[in-house]
């Protein structure tokens, strides 16, 4: 049974595929240097195979197996040769068209990507543009230095001393807002400005500073003379006043005595006298406000501190208030913060119209 | 890349060739026949001195590359012989390459026996199926397949034997091992 099924394996070599003989093969079996168990392999394979029975065949008749072999090494160096080259030159081609392909492929992506870029740029643009035309460069670089100077030689008058005058102090107040709408159209201007534009303007600043603090001195002696003239004008509205006042009086007392002749005479009276009192007081306080502002501008601080103390000693209400500011402003251009500070605190703790600027000043301290 | 191609059957380089257009494994299968084909041409050569083995090699090679790339190829030998045969015969005319239907049988058992050398029941079934197709052999073809196949003898001790020359040995062979695989397929169709 072991035998017969050994054998039955054997039986189905009959059909098992065996490869041609190989060109190390074929002389050995020629010359019988084969193992038993390869020349069987190769017997087998020449009952089916004819090219390998007639190769066989021919090379032990024709008995030229160096002919053979030269042919054979030449053959096989031809055929490397010949396909060798060609897949090389197939495989450089592929290569150099991939390559070729994605360099093509680069160069569409960023033609397309710098299309992008700047069409998107344009409609950035128009759209900044529509939404807000600002004056562009070159208008600001074309005004003439002079005339670029002038304008925040203006500001800067107004701004660097925040004089408060007696015509006006109902201004007062509304002063600092002023400087803070000003100051950032100044400031928007400049950045705007070129750097060569923005030195030049600097030395116009300081060229006008100079203009306008004479300026200011002219401006200052005039506002004073033109108080004068005003002060003159109402003490004589106010003189007229009186001597109505007291035609008046005297009327309605005559009256008065005639039909009542009781309590008439002394309230009047009484007025007359508190108004007598206060005109002078209020006018020479006024008067001393004024000397002290003037001598303040001309830079004679000590003086008009001395002026200022005075009134705070002796005045009254507003003008208190507001000496007690123009103190607190020559303490801090003296360099004395801490009294400053003090002086612009009473202010704000007085309470009247000069509390915001004070406490402006309080903040930027 | 040549390497791994050398360990390639003939069917795969000539299926890499056709579907791949790769010229490395058509090159590799021509290095694989080269020596027989140099040893079937020999004796042309060698009767014919007009015949330039600088020339017939090459045309010989493109004949085989061009019928390649055209021709349904069972078995490679058999087509390089008969590409070759047809080549020294006429020169001109390229004759197209048939096989013959023993072969083609043939082909058919060997990739039957070949699948199944891992299925131990599919192999016992052609085991059997064998032996019943050589029961029906004549006797002495049966024996002499015995003598070859199972017992292993050399045809010269096949020809010793039987005071045949090898060359009547290889051909009985391989009239009886057709006639088997004949049987053997017919055989399929009567079951």
């Amino acid at each position: 049974m072991l035998s017969n099924s050994v054998n039955n394996d054997k039986v189905i070599k009959i059909f098992s595929g065996i490869r041609c003989v190989s060109k190390d093969q074929l002389p050995r079996y020629l010359d019988g240097r084969l193992t038993e168990v390869e020349k069987h392999l190769v017997e087998q394979h020449l009952t089916d195979c004819d090219l390998c029975f007639e190769a066989l065949q021919a090379l032990e008749k024709e008995g030229s197996t160096e002919k053979y072999a030269d042919l054979t090494s030449k053959l096989q160096r031809y055929i490397q040769q010949s396909i060798r080259p060609v897949s090389q030159e197939q495989k450089v081609a592929q290569y150099t068209r991939k390559e070729r392909n994605k360099e093509n492929l680069l160069v569409y992506f960023w033609v397309l990507a710098f299309a992008i870029l700047g069409v998107s740029g344009v409609y950035v643009l128009k759209g900044h543009m529509r939404n807000n035309p600002t004056i562009p460069r070159l208008m600001v670089s074309a005004i003439p230095p002079a005339e670029a100077a002038k304008l925040p030689s203006s500001e800067t008058a107004v701004t660097s001393q925040p004089i408060v005058t007696a015509n006006h102090p109902s201004n007062i107040p509304s002063a600092p807002p002023a400087v803070a709408t000003t100051a950032p159209a100044s400031s928007t201007a400049a950045p705007a400005a070129v750097d060569s534009a923005r030195i030049k303007l600097l030395a116009a600043e300081r060229a006008a500073k100079r203009k306008a603090q004479a300026d200011s001195l002219l401006k200052a002696n005039q506002d004073a003379a033109e108080v004068r003239r005003q002060d003159s004008l109402k003490k004589l509205a106010e003189e007229k006043d009186k001597e109505q006042k007291e035609k008046d009086a005297a009327e309605a007392a005559a009256k008065a005595a005639k039909e009542k002749e009781k309590e008439p005479e002394p309230a009047p009276k009484k007025e007359e006298v508190k108004k007598e009192e206060a005109a002078p007081a209020t006018n020479s306080i006024e008067s001393l406000y004024k000397s002290a502002l003037q001598y303040q501008q001309q830079g004679n601080l000590s003086e008009a501190m001395d002026r200022y103390k005075r009134i705070e000693a002796n005045g009254s209400g507003k003008y208190v208030e507001m000496a007690r500011y123009q103190l607190g402003i020559c303490y801090r251009s003296k360099g004395q913060s801490a009294r400053a500070r003090r002086m612009f605190k009473e202010v704000v703790k007085m309470d009247g119209s000069l509390k915001a600027a004070a406490q402006q000043a309080l903040d930027t301290m | 890349m040549h390497q791994q191609l050398t360990s390639l059957s003939d069917k795969e380089l000539i299926s890499r060739t056709r579907k791949q257009k790769d010229r490395e494994a058509e090159g590799v299968l021509m290095d694989r026949y080269s020596h027989l084909l140099v040893a079937i041409t020999l004796p042309q050569l060698q009767k014919n001195p007009s015949l330039d083995p600088n020339i017939v090699f090459p045309t010989l090679l493109q004949r085989l590359s061009a019928s390649l790339r055209t021709q349904s190829i069972y078995k490679a030998n058999e087509w390089i012989l008969h590409m070759q045969r047809g080549y020294l015969n006429n020169q001109d005319k390229a004759t197209p390459f048939y096989p013959s239907r023993e072969a083609r049988d043939l082909l058919h058992i060997e990739n039957k026996v070949d699948r199944a050398s891992t299925n131990t029941i599919d192999r016992q079934e052609i085991i059997v199926r064998l032996e019943q197709a050589l029961q029906r052999l004549a006797p002495e073809e049966k024996k002499l397949l015995d003598e070859f196949y199972v017992e292993q003898k050399s045809f010269s001790e096949l020809a010793a034997a039987k005071g045949w020359n090898r060359d009547k040995v290889r051909n009985q062979l391989k009239a009886a091992k057709a006639k088997l695989a004949k049987l053997f397929i017919n055989q399929a169709y009567v079951k």
